[in-house]
């Protein structure tokens, strides 16, 4: 094979493990950018949150024997599904009790104290849920394990003999599920009621008060969605990535790597964000060695912040 | 219908309001003028609830308003026009009109109330899909005009409606707000600092000055009182 | 009497004394843990609690009282962990040398990030700051640095900072490293530098208009913070013997500092301290007790006391108990100290008990729970809500309140002749914002001595036209020569230098300060001594009549007192210039009475004075000329007597249609 074959295999590979990994990452993105967009709140909380979701993706499989109900297969991706509204709950409760005590339209307006509030709080509960979670669940990583993590399709060959891509099914069934979740998402916000009545409480949220929203409601119903979004994807990662409870801090800095690219604010914006942050990451691998690949993305992190601080998608992130 | 009783309001030190006492009965358009910084917008936005009073009542037919949640309010029949119109710059027209209609009356009214707007501001037609946001001032002010209609509201509140725009777009303006009043029947409370305007078509006035009613009267008697460009100009 | 008032204002200046006592006792009692404490691991713990306060110490210095939140701390910490350790593995350099080029390291960093980065604001600084550490950490691993030991020194081994007998000695150097960081801390707080970064926190384009070179003061706090960073950070690899980039470029590591300062007061420079020396022997605590059984338990108490501290007390633990002092007597408070310390150091002690919890079933099991009554009582004589009385003192409770005093007489003045100097002289200036055209050509001047008046109705273009007098933002087009001088393109703070003094509509004042050191910070800009500055803001107190209120804390004034503070600020800076803008809004009528005549006096006495006004009543009488915007141009010019009967300007105000009603 020809060097410059097998340069071109090598970048389709790390191409499509780019999209496969940015389609997830684009999913996380979104429910953290749901709640940053709506709120206005930095959660440090959101890749524990997403850890959480992962354990209750794992024992919606195993335990409550999901997997030995509907098969492996789709027992996996039928538990990533249910941890959905499971997190929703657990979100609109930590809203309920916590996160809303120093959240909300007269702490929104406020600089200085409610700032540093929302941001200490948020660090307090991925502190509990994190270490926590080492106390419930040990640190033995775990997995949901199914046969499709093991094995690839292949694609090709695309050019002469040799030239062809190999997915793995456990990523790709993942991206194509988070691509069915986002777009979902997506008309939610964009063509339901309570959907927009959330991006006009995002807008402006005392002309939301005027119109009779609930903004408080918005704003516990956005952090329910932005928290079940997110474990949505945490499960759909468990079933090809072993995790402990820590493994929220490798992904809530991708998350908001991610959040910032595509614009502060923008929830579309938030999954191209993602989706971006998961082919530098793979396409670095082929100019760069494997343990630089995450200083690439802060490094297009703060390029893009430096450049172009509306994001690429962004909308005026100041309110006036 | 709306009565407000010995309002205070203070705000950081500040008194904003002063005692303010009006009444608005069932159908009457009523104007309150006065200069800047006369506590107009304060008033509305204790009216809505933003804002809490801290000595007074306001009664909405008879009920009182005071533990009532700002976002429960418009739900019963009161529309605020804020001040600086307020649209929801990231959401299409047709979607801030639609969000103006979030009360059990707007979604039920939906259709002709929808038709009305357009019928009155028929370039909001031609815009439905435009972020609203990137409107024009006098566009964003029929936005939010029309957003207050969609709420079927009994009682709307316009504050200052002619605030920054050319002289020709408020006169389309106050064209569509005497339209309102014909077509609708709704009571009207309309707060605003060109006295001429506001005052023309309204069947009661109020003018306020430093968080005080200083002048009520009658559209007639309060046009022709010199007192009124006193208020405003100082001498 | 004027003089009575001024030396109690002199008074009133921090003495800077007020540190020596605590920090004596603080050290004192440390001392003697250091000495009793023989577990070698919570010898070890009691070392890193100055660790961590010096760390917490450098993050407050940026963050707590600028305003600027850093999440990438870790940056500095891991620098300078990894030059000393590096210095010493490559090239035998000892740590007692190696510390001094980790602070150096740190601030280099300092200067490098910070030049970037304050171009951002609020939730970009915060968030792209995260990436400067966790990058480095990449990289580190990348450059083969997983894990690099110090090496031992057999010989001599005190010249390379290793006590192989006496660990100890690492508890003195860590109380000596955070006695200085803590006294550059406390030396910032009140001055020149740290007034400087609290008026950024409080309102940056104020400060700007302040004449506060803001970009300079935070690049100066950067540098500062990760050299303090940066030392520390290369004390700990000392202690630790070993670096990793995870232990010290780690997410963790950047929130430790983060989560001390906050827990412990932000914006204190004893907030830190504080936090460190609670949290961090609790955590070690639980973990040494209970890891075993409950492996993070640490983290989850951590996370615990952090979120039950923002609902308790958010703004941390150094305000609350200040502000709960406020008013006990010395006495009272060395009491009430020692009574927290004693309850403090009895719930660590009673940490050890929890354990039982595991035990058989007997009666001791019951000790298990004494960390919970400790705790209430902890809670509920230090950190509950005080009673509101205890908070800022109410204005009425303060002697010599100006609102007693009578209104002064209206000081006679002459508007100047119309020969006189033209000091501003604007031309054709022009703003657009995206379509709107906020400011079209507006030209004007303004002589030696004027009272000019600026109105026009709402959203005429009034503030805008001021922010570009100012430099606050640059115009589209146009001239603006201040005695004959291009000012036009100056920022903010260079126009102010210049001597152009302004006010603000919202009047944000430092709420826990006192009024005389709300007012100083505006006269910076007249000197470059701070005994001077302070001099300055008595006198620009005295001028407004507020010198008798000079001590009352800013968070209790009324409007009026507040307006007075923020006219007394601009004047500090010996202002040739003044803009006012609606320094009448909100006031009652006996207030602007007041008001006015200071106004006019300052006017007397030589100041010139640009006001917007909407309280048209006063401005008719204050003013010798207005000048009439509608939609950002220019409708009229004129002595105000002429200018209000002019019909274009009744119109903009009261609608076009109302002279041909008035004339009915």
């Amino acid at each position: 094979m020809s060097p410059f074959l097998i340069g071109l295999e090598n970048f389709l590979q790390a191409l499509t493990a780019g999209l496969l990994l940015g389609g997830i990452y684009g999913l996380m993105c979104v429910g953290l950018g749901i709640i940053f967009g709506v709120m206005r709140v930095i959660n440090f909380g959101q890749g524990d949150l997403m850890m959480l979701g992962m354990y209750v993706s794992f024992y919606l499989f195993g335990t409550l024997g999901l997997g030995s109900l509907l098969g492996a297969d789709a027992g996996s991706i039928a538990a990533a599904l249910i941890t959905g509204p499971v997190m929703f709950v657990f979100g609109v409760l930590l809203h309920r009790f916590l996160i809303s005590r120093v959240t909300g339209v007269r702490v929104a307006s406020l600089e200085g104290e409610g700032h540093y509030a929302q941001l200490i709080l948020t660090l307090g509960v991925a502190l509990i849920l994190s270490n926590g979670g080492l106390i419930l669940f040990g640190s033995t990583p775990v997995s949901i394990k199914t046969s499709l993590s093991s094995s690839a399709w292949e694609l090709g060959p695309l050019v002469g003999q040799d030239v062809s891509i190999f997915l793995n099914k456990a990523r790709g069934i993942a991206l194509l599920v988070s691509l069915a979740v986002a777009i979902g998402l997506y008309l939610f916000i964009t063509r339901a009621r309570v959907g927009k009545s959330l991006r006009a409480a995002a807008d402006n949220p005392e002309a939301a008060t005027y119109m009779g929203i609930d903004v408080d409601k918005a704003h516990r119903f956005a952090f329910g969605i932005g928290t079940a979004v997110t474990a949505v994807a945490g499960g759909l990662v468990a079933t090809y990535y072993p995790f402990q409870p820590y493994v929220g801090i490798e992904f809530v800095i991708v998350m908001y790597a991610g959040v910032v690219l595509g614009g502060l604010g923008s929830i579309i914006g938030a999954f191209w964000g993602g989706m971006i942050i998961g082919l530098v990451q793979q396409l670095a691998t082929l100019v760069l060695p494997v343990q630089l690949q995450n200083t690439a993305i802060f490094v297009v992190f703060l390029l893009i912040v430096f450049l172009r601080p509306q994001g690429l998608f962004g909308v005026n992130v100041t309110r006036a | 219908m709306l009565e407000i009783d010995g309002v205070h309001v203070a705000y950081g030190g500040l008194r904003a309001l002063d005692g303010v006492s009006i009444k608005v009965g069932a159908g009457d358009f009523v104007s309150i003028v006065g200069p800047n910084g006369a506590g107009k917008t304060t008033l509305f936005k204790t009216i809505s609830g933003v804002v809490s009073p801290s000595k007074g009542r306001i009664l909405l037919n008879g009920k009182d308003l005071t533990s009532v949640p700002a976002a429960e309010r418009p739900h019963l029949g009161i529309a605020h026009v804020p001040e600086g119109r307020q649209v929801f710059p990231n959401l299409t027209v047709l979607e801030n009109l639609e969000m103006g209609a979030w009360t059990e009356a707007g979604r039920r009214d939906w259709v002709a109330n929808l038709a009305y707007i357009e019928k009155l501001f028929p370039v909001l037609q031609e815009r439905r899909r435009q972020l609203a946001g990137t409107l024009s001032g006098g566009q964003q002010q029929m936005v939010a005009i029309g957003r207050g209609l969609a709420s079927s509201p009994r009682l709307l509140m316009l504050d200052e409606p002619s605030m920054g725009l050319a002289p020709t777009i408020v006169d389309q303006i106050f064209e569509a707000i005497a339209e309102i009043r014909r077509d609708k029947r709704i009571t009207i409370l309309l707060v605003e600092q060109r006295a001429v305007e506001a005052l023309q078509s309204c069947d009661r006035g109020y003018v306020l000055e430093t968080g005080r009613v200083v002048l009520e009267g009658t559209h007639d008697a309060l046009l022709s009182d010199d007192r009124i460009r006193k208020a405003y100009l100082g001498m | 009497m004027v003089n009575d008032a001024a030396a109690a204002a002199r008074l009133q200046r921090p003495s800077g004394s007020g540190w020596l006592v605590p920090l004596v006792v603080l050290s004192v009692v440390y001392l003697v843990l250091v000495g009793t404490v023989t577990n070698q691991y919570y010898q070890l713990t009691l070392t890193l609690v100055p660790v961590w306060a010096t760390f917490g110490i450098s993050w407050n210095i940026l963050s707590g009282y600028s305003g600027l939140v850093s999440f990438g701390h870790a940056a500095f910490f891991g620098l300078g962990a990894y030059t000393l350790t590096m210095l010493f593995v490559l090239f035998g350099v000892t740590p007692w040398l190696g510390l001094p080029a980790a602070a150096l390291a740190g601030a280099v960093a300092g200067l490098v990030i910070g030049y970037p980065t304050f171009r951002l604001r609020g939730h970009y600084f915060a968030l792209s700051m995260l990436a400067y550490p966790l990058a480095m950490l990449y990289v580190f691993e990348w450059l083969g640095l997983q894990e690099v030991s110090l090496p031992m020194k057999r010989e001599n081994p005190m010249a390379y900072m290793q006590f192989p007998n006496e660990n100890r000695v690492y508890s003195l150097i860590a109380l000596a490293m955070m006695v200085m960081a803590l006294l550059i801390s406390l030396r910032i707080e009140r001055s020149r530098f740290g007034m400087s970064l609290l008026a950024i926190k409080q309102n940056e384009i104020a400060a700007e208009a302040a004449g506060i070179d803001t970009f300079r003061w935070k690049l100066k706090a950067i540098v500062l913070s990760g050299m303090i960073a940066g030392a520390i950070g290369g004390f700990y690899a000392v202690v630790l013997l070993v670096v990793t980039p995870a232990s010290v470029f780690g997410m963790l590591t950047s929130a430790q500092p983060l989560i001390f300062s906050l827990f412990g007061g932000v914006g204190a420079a004893w907030g830190p301290v504080i936090g460190a020396a609670v949290l961090h022997p609790l955590t070690e605590i639980l973990h040494s007790e209970l890891g075993d059984k409950l492996p993070g338990i640490q983290g989850v108490v951590l996370g615990m006391a952090i979120v039950y501290i923002i609902l308790a007390a958010p703004e941390g633990i150094f305000w609350r108990v200040k502000d709960r002092f406020r008013g006990y007597s010395v006495g009272r408070r060395i009491a009430e100290t020692a009574l927290g310390l004693t309850l403090l150091l009895l719930l660590f002690a009673s940490l050890h008990l929890v354990p039982l919890l595991w035990s058989a079933p007997n009666p001791k099991a019951f000790l298990a729970l004494a960390p919970v009554p400790l705790f209430a009582l902890l809670h509920w004589r230090f950190l509950s809500a005080p009673p509101s009385s205890a908070m800022l003192p109410a204005v009425a409770a303060g002697p010599a309140a100006t609102d007693a005093s009578p209104p002064p007489a209206m000081p006679e003045r002459k508007a100047p002749p119309p020969g006189a100097p033209v000091m501003l002289e604007v031309k054709d200036l022009s703003k657009s914002f995206g379509g709107l055209r906020a400011v079209q050509s507006v030209g004007f001047t303004v002589r030696q001595g004027d009272i000019l008046g600026i109105i026009g109705p709402n959203g005429a273009g009034k503030t805008t036209l001021f922010n570009l007098l100012n430099g606050i933002i640059s115009a589209d087009a146009g001239s603006v020569r201040y005695h004959g001088e291009e000012i036009r393109g100056l920022p903010a703070n260079a126009v102010c230098r210049l001597g152009i003094g302004r006010t603000f509509q919202v009047v944000r004042p430092f709420p826990r300060l006192s009024v005389l050191e709300n007012v100083v910070v505006g006269a910076y800009v007249a000197t470059p001594s701070d005994d001077d500055a302070y001099e300055l803001a008595i006198e620009a107190l005295e001028r407004v009549g507020m010198a008798g209120d000079a001590h009352l804390l800013a968070g209790g004034l009324t409007t009026k007192q507040l307006r007075l503070l923020e006219l007394a600020r601009a004047l500090a800076g010996k202002p040739k210039l003044l803009l006012l803008d609606e320094t009448l809004a909100g006031l009652g009528a006996d207030a602007v009475e007041e008001m006015l005549g200071v106004i006019r006096k300052l006017a007397a006495d030589g100041t010139t004075i640009v006001i917007i006004e909407h309280t048209m009543h006063a401005m008719v009488r204050l003013a010798d000329r207005f000048l009439v915007l509608d939609h950002g141009a220019v409708l009229a010019e004129g002595k105000p007597e002429e200018v209000t009967r002019q019909p274009q300007v009744i119109e903009a105000y009261l609608g076009k249609k109302w002279s041909a009603y008035a004339r009915n």
